[in-house]
């Protein structure tokens, strides 16, 4: 057998079929290669590589937008407007034209409108991601936004970019109602920083100065106060939010090492002193990690500054 | 002054139309055909014996083409037995990367903002580009193959002796050129794939002592790999190393015709080479058997290579390139898992860490540097001088033991280090394992960093919301999840039970999580958590994700 296969020398006859039949069919597999391209399989790999590349733009999203814009892109108060909405998306559906599937735009861009510009939704969020704003479009957030693509000084290459616009776009199909995100101001009327409701008395503006002396606004945000951290709980509203949590069943359970507070004060008080006594559920990106506050402010902030912080903590209601 | 056509005016006057006609007719099939008339190809079609004198050897002398090429064969080596085609096949495959290779030049740009954008669009708007793009991939793949097991054969027959010593000489130089190709093209998706493993098979580069940092320049263009590599490898993926290879391939083909192919070992006395005096009765001409011999090979190699990739063949494309993340398990091409199992030997001496300090004080010497610069290349050199060193006349294989035997033990030590050069490394010793943490482990069976994986190609509809834990019997409401949760429970519970080839174990309390949320409409993503207490008593948490699109279709 194996003589057989090594000393094998097809005839003339049988060499020339086996030439011409493989040859015939390779042609014949390169015809239905062309066209199942042309008909189908090209329109089918298109759509592939545009899920795949949303797939790549939501990681992005994740670790560099979201931290602003929120998970879900609706947006924190005081830091980036609401992203995923219908007043910035409108709403577009997929449609079968043809046999191909086709993105309708049935409901346009308020937003656009409003800010009266002439390109597409695309090149409006490409642009913004890549280039940032030059100047604050407005007092209700603390910075502009940063450039993000590599030739302006950001951290991302050209397609991470236009992956996020991808991932972005995406929203459009199911966006979030208007009501759940943070709306920008018109353009134009937000150029004034807004007056402050109640004029703070001393000791609260000098809470406010032990405020931003600690570092507290590394890592939280209070609008319109320095710069504006999202690592922890948006103190904006803190008082507030701690008589919720004081009267949550939440916190009831889980607080530990620390007697529980009954008046939002208290509980402002513990909070900073001992951060690990109840860890708060919602940060502005997702659940707040543990641990993370420093444990040594009890230390670092005399009783005097201290009170007069809790003081001016507790008048943002 | 000869007017034009007169001589045609002249023919249809003496001779008449159809004669003149069918003179003309044949004068040019005959210039078309070096010589040979209508009926000598008529004779070479049907099969028949050629006339004497024979006019089939005439094509040899007037015809380029046929002139590079034996006029006849000894009969002996037209079975497939001694050559396997394998030389052939080689031309064949360098052929036909250098079709494919040119369509896909037209569509792409060495520029690494432009590079992966052209390869989503030869996939997706180019009619036959994927076609192209698999095939130019396999064929590379297959050339690597095809040109080792052509030394290989070489090697065992002893048709590097005297006198085929510098058509050897050749052979390992386009052998070389052969893995240069094969490895500049690696680059040129711009992948992860392809940016990762360059990145390693050039840093082999950096490491080498004095001219490291100037060669690593030289090739990349830059201290990273970045625009100017890229260029770089494209211009010696195009220009370069074709340039060279066809330079050999004639200096390689001429040299088989100047001593024909070498008879099989024991038909020739020892120390003779009759290759070249083949009595009359034992010829066979190239046209127009062999030719078509080398047609038939060829239409057939490209007819599988065709089927192939229409079929089961898919030439990866991973994500974009990303300087700043390297994947986990990055691993060179296949074809250089050898080099990459050389550079995993801790030690200058095996077995013997003392010596390294030695080294390394007395001359500047790491394992790395030894194993991958010096030994690794010397590999390869040592091919050069194999039939200038081989002192044996005889080509019988029973004359030839030693010889064999060290062939033997060469192919089996380049297997060996290749199968430490995979992240699994050697199966039995475990030489060359790179695991790490078992966690991280079992995140990158399931969700690697890049490439194929299992979760990935799970259908869409299968991954239903939810938080599930993972247990031998979960029930998530989709048998295709519960059998994925069944899978990633048995992998946490064999890597409790069986230690790592590094002594790693999983902890006994680890306990995994599987969270599927919806993101956006037709995007979900999919997260791997495992907790568990570390050897401090320190509870970890170890977490991967992935985001999956209901169009991305990784399964097909």
């Amino acid at each position: 057998m194996l003589k057989k296969i090594v000393t094998f020398r097809p005839s003339f006859t049988l060499r020339i079929l086996t030439g011409l039949v493989a040859f015939l069919f390779m042609l014949s597999v390169c015809t239905l290669t062309y066209v199942a391209d042309i008909t189908t399989t090209l329109s089918e790999r298109d759509l592939q590589f545009r899920g795949r590349l949303i797939e790549q733009g939501a990681r992005y999203y994740k670790d560099q937008c979201a931290r602003c814009h929120g998970p879900e892109g609706k947006g924190i108060d005081g830091i980036a407007p609401g992203i995923s909405n219908e007043n910035f998306l409108g709403q577009v559906e997929f449609r079968e034209v043809d046999g191909q599937r086709v993105i309708q735009q049935i409901k346009p861009s308020k937003r656009l409108a409003e800010l009266g510009y002439k390109g597409t939704l695309r090149d409006y969020i490409r642009s913004v991601i890549a280039s940032g704003l030059p100047i604050k479009s407005s007092a209700d957030w603390a910075d502009p936004h940063p450039p993000f693509l590599d030739s302006y000084g950001g951290p991302l290459r050209d397609d991470q970019v236009d992956n996020i616009t991808s991932f972005v776009i995406n929203w459009a199909q199911a966006p979030k109602p208007d009501g759940e995100s943070i709306l920008p101001p018109p353009p134009g009327s937000g150029g004034a920083p807004k007056p402050t409701a109640v004029p703070l008395t001393a000791d609260q503006e000098a809470g406010k100065q032990v405020y931003l002396k600690a570092g507290c606004n590394a890592c939280h945000a209070i609008k319109g106060v320095g710069s504006q951290g999202a690592v922890g709980p948006n103190l904006s509203k803190i008082y507030t939010l701690s008589a919720e949590t004081i009267a949550s069943a939440d916190y009831k359970s889980k607080v530990k090492d620390q007697p529980a507070s009954t008046t939002p004060e208290d509980f402002i008080k513990q909070s900073i002193h001992y951060p690990n006594a109840y860890i708060a559920p919602q940060c502005p990106t997702g659940a707040c990690p543990a641990g993370v506050m420093p444990q040594n402010f009890k230390d670092t902030i005399p009783a005097a500054d201290f009170d007069k912080l809790v003081a001016y903590l507790s008048m943002l209601k | 002054m000869a007017v034009i056509g007169e001589k045609l005016v002249k023919q249809l006057r003496t001779t008449g139309v159809k004669s003149t006609v069918a003179q003309r007719l044949d004068d040019a099939f005959t210039r078309w055909n070096t010589g040979l008339t209508w009926n000598d190809v008529r004779g070479v079609l049907r099969g028949d014996p050629p006339a004497k004198p024979n006019p089939r050897v005439k094509p040899h002398t007037e015809s380029f083409w046929y002139h590079i090429r034996p006029t006849f064969y000894h009969e002996a080596v037209t079975t497939l037995y001694p050559t396997f085609r394998l030389g052939l096949l080689s031309a064949v495959f360098f052929t036909w990367e250098i079709i494919t290779g040119l369509f896909l030049m037209i569509f792409y740009t060495p520029s690494p903002t432009a590079a992966y954008v052209n390869m989503i669009d030869i996939m997706t708007n180019v009619p036959f580009g994927k076609f192209m793009r698999d095939l130019h991939r396999i064929g590379a793949e297959g050339m690597v193959i095809v040109v080792t097991l052509h030394m290989c054969r070489t090697f065992i027959t002893a048709s590097y002796k005297k006198p085929r010593q510098f058509t050897w000489f050749t052979g390992v130089i386009l052998l070389i050129i052969t893995l240069f190709l094969s490895f500049s093209g690696y680059l040129l998706p711009w992948d992860q794939l392809a940016f990762w493993a360059v990145t390693i098979g050039t840093s082999m580069a950096d490491a080498a002592p004095l001219v490291g940092r100037e060669v690593n320049l030289l090739l990349r263009g830059a201290p990273d790999i970045g625009a100017g590599g890229l260029l770089r490898f494209y211009l010696f993926h195009v220009l370069l190393f074709p340039l060279i290879g066809v330079v050999f391939v004639a200096v390689h083909y001429y040299k088989v015709v100047r001593f024909g192919i070498s008879l099989p070992p024991d038909m020739d006395a020892v120390g003779e080479d009759t290759a070249r005096k083949v009595p009359p009765e034992k010829r066979v001409n190239f046209l127009p058997d062999i030719a078509t011999n080398e047609i038939m090979y060829a239409a057939v190699t490209f007819a599988v290579l065709a089927i192939l990739s229409a079929t089961v063949f898919a030439a990866p494309l991973e994500n974009h390139a990303n300087p700043k993340q390297t994947p986990l398990h990055t691993v060179a091409p296949w074809y250089f898992y050898w080099l990459q199992g050389l550079l995993k030997i801790p030690h200058v001496i095996p077995f013997l860490p003392g010596a390294d300090s030695f080294f390394a004080n007395g001359l500047g010497l790491t394992p790395k540097v030894f194993w991958g610069v010096i030994v690794g290349p010397l590999l390869i050199a040592v091919l050069f001088i194999v039939p200038y060193i081989d002192p044996n006349p005889s080509r019988r294989y029973g004359d030839r033991k030693i010889a064999l035997g060290i062939g033997a033990l060469f192919a089996a030590l380049i297997l060996y280090l290749s199968l430490a050069g995979r992240p699994l490394g050697v199966p039995i010793t475990g030489f060359g394992y790179v695991g790490g943490d078992p966690a991280v482990e079992v995140g990158q069976h399931f969700i690697p960093d890049e490439g194929e994986g299992v979760i990935k190609e799970m259908s869409f509809d299968a991954l239903v919301p939810g938080t599930y834990d993972v247990i031998g019997t979960p029930s998530s409401g989709s048998a295709e999840l519960d059998k994925m949760i069944e899978e990633i429970n048995s992998e946490i519970s064999s890597r409790k039970a069986n230690a790592d080839p590094l002594g790693k174990i999983m902890p006994a309390d680890a306990k995994g999580t599987v969270a599927i949320e919806d993101i956006q409409v037709d995007l979900r993503k999919f997260t791997l958590f495992i907790d568990y207490t570390d050897a401090k008593g320190a509870p970890q948490k170890f977490e991967k994700y992935i985001y999956l699109h209901k169009e991305s279709g990784y399964s097909h």
